[in-house]
């Protein structure tokens, strides 16, 4: 942090409620807030090309034209390369969702056997089927206990399941057992819901080229329209406002790119020696979904372990090792990493950045995690500068003489002597 | 016009090719300076930047007058500046504080460069910005010179 800039605690409390109340007011428009946010990203990656070509001769509207037609040649030959995968991907998706399901149910029954092993107080003595029961063998052994524990179910949202999906039978089994079903179950209650989100935003992320090449192209006339509105006393400190919040966003979003590669880099490196299949590629992705604090964490880790446990299905320890791995690497990233990259790009303390991010999750939900940080270095940078300006007895005088000059000017001549 | 190209009609374009700074820069190199440009008018007696402020870019006068006046008891006006003049130059070049005061004589439109958006343009388009630094040197050499002989001078007379 500037020493220039140090606030007090009312400016930080005015900094941590306002950054609240854009996160809950973000999350209620997430559908114009995302595309903006992924815009404000390619913005920063493209204007160093936008730079670079001004820097050989080109008007900066040709610039920006020559890359955004480059960067969507590239994007549709992408797609036409990368559409014949996602079509042959999405028809063999039951198959796959339910190979992923049968993956999913063995390691959960792996892992309960294993905490049988170790633990065997956890594991159930004997269960009377209730077909027994109905068949009227109710003269049942002395020996027939209840299961200790109670019921062990995964609470899902009911909307989530529709009607025809059949439900794991509640007669029969134990708690574990109805666990198995439901984790068996997941993806075909939720591959329906992840379709229907998709097609929710897909439209609005068409936005994001749009959005991008009007802020390549108009961003500097833009903010000089803006400083126009700013008195003059303010002139000069409002126009290093915009410059500390623009190198605050280059700043984090290069500090998030860096974390993503730091993220595959390990993950990946670990991922290869274990032997999986395209350890670089589930890296990254899981580097990617990590921008979602926690959850996206959560997803990727599970993503890891499902493939690692579907590419070598006889082996008993290695999702387990992944796991470790996934752990390993999570703690990097937010106790080294993340404060290395992210949080100093912010001039952040780490302590403040852990507890923003929880701050968020509390106050908005997910999209709260995902905004937080850029959001709350925006709002920093802008909250000690009005803070400093509100302040300045020096230039509020200025600006007072500035108005009294003005209110004479406009009076002289009204009335007469 | 909202966000109106600058063409060679443009008057602030024109007022801008009379300033010192920027004799040697094409019509179109003018228009991508002015581009990076912030235009302010202040009204007489108004205080444009204040000794002790932390600088931030270079002012150039484009119509009216305006005073720099030294931070001393008398507060002793330092020069008068007219049309095509800069001052704050120093600005431009490190991040120090004003040591002076600036103030409108009269009604002034003044635009202002700022130092970021100098640098960008030392990235961008360096031929502009090196046209741009060579005359500020010019400049600043020829105020040395000037200093360097009065401080003699007052020596001589002493």
């Amino acid at each position: 942090m500037n020493r220039d800039l140090a606030s007090g605690p009312i400016v930080w409390l005015g900094i941590i409620l306002t950054t609240c109340l854009l996160l809950v007011l973000f999350q209620t428009m997430l559908w114009l807030v995302m595309p903006v946010l992924l815009a404000v990203v390619a913005y920063y990656l493209l204007s160093p090309l936008v730079a670079f070509a001004m820097s050989r001769g080109m008007s900066r509207g040709r610039a920006v034209l020559i890359i955004t037609v480059i960067l969507s040649v590239i994007l549709l030959g992408a797609g036409f390369f990368v559409a014949p995968k996602i079509n042959s991907t999405v028809h063999s998706l039951p198959t796959q969702i339910s190979e992923y399901g049968q993956v999913a149910t063995r390691l959960v029954e792996n892992f309960k056997q294993s905490l049988y092993n170790y633990l065997p107080f956890l594991k159930p003595r004997h269960v009377v089927p209730i077909s027994d029961l109905n068949e009227g063998n109710s003269a049942a052994p002395e020996s027939v206990v209840a299961p200790v524990a109670p019921p062990l179910t995964l609470k899902l949202p009911p909307a989530a399941a529709p009607a025809s999906v059949p439900t794991a039978p509640a007669t029969s089994g134990t708690s574990s057992d109805d666990l198995t079903n439901e984790v068996a179950d997941l993806p075909a209650r939720y591959s329906g819901d992840i379709a229907l989100e998709l097609a929710h935003w897909i439209p609005s992320l068409f936005l994001v080229p749009f959005i991008t090449y009007y802020f390549l192209l108009e961003g500097p006339r833009f903010k000089r329209f803006l400083v126009q509105a700013i008195p003059n006393a303010f002139f000069e400190k409002t126009l290093y406002l915009f410059y500390r919040v623009d190198d605050q966003l280059r700043r984090y979003f290069q500090g998030l790119l860096a974390l993503t590669a730091l993220d595959a880099l390990c993950l990946g490196t670990g991922l290869y020696f274990f032997g999986l299949s395209a350890p670089f590629f589930l890296a990254v992705l899981a580097a990617v979904m990590a921008w979602l604090p926690y959850l996206g964490s959560i997803a990727g880790g599970l993503m890891v372990v499902l493939v690692a446990a579907k590419d070598f299905p006889e082996s008993h320890w290695l999702p387990y090792e992944v796991v470790g791995l996934f752990i390993g690497v999570r703690l990097l990233d937010d106790f080294v990493f993340m404060p290395l990259t992210v949080g100093r790009s912010l001039h952040m303390h780490p302590l403040v950045t852990v507890l923003m991010i929880m701050l968020a999750g509390a106050v908005a939900g997910i999209a709260g995690l995902l905004l937080v940080m850029p959001v709350l270095g925006v709002v920093m940078v802008a909250g000690q500068i009005i803070g400093e300006l509100v302040t300045d007895q020096r230039i509020l005088a200025r600006h007072r003489h500035a108005q009294r000059l003005k209110r004479q000017r406009a009076r002289a001549d009204l009335y007469e002597e | 016009m909202l966000f109106g190209l600058p063409n060679r009609s443009n008057p602030q374009l024109q007022l801008l090719k009379n300033v010192v700074l920027f004799k040697d820069l094409s019509w179109r190199e003018l228009a991508m300076v002015d581009s990076l440009m912030h235009a302010r008018s202040y009204i007489a007696d108004e205080v444009i930047f204040d000794e002790g402020e932390e600088g931030q870019g270079l002012f150039l006068v484009l119509s009216g007058r305006v005073k720099i006046i030294l931070p001393d008891e008398a507060k002793t006006t330092l020069i008068e500046l007219g049309p095509g003049a800069f001052f704050g130059e120093v600005a431009l070049l490190d991040q120090s504080v004003r040591t002076a005061q600036a103030r409108a004589i009269e009604d002034s439109q003044i635009v202002a460069l700022f130092r970021t958006e100098f640098y960008s343009l030392l990235k961008t388009n360096s031929a502009i910005a090196s046209s741009i630094s060579f005359q500020l040197a010019r400049a600043l050499a020829a105020r040395l010179r000037q200093a360097v002989l009065s401080t003699g001078r007052h020596h001589e007379a002493a």
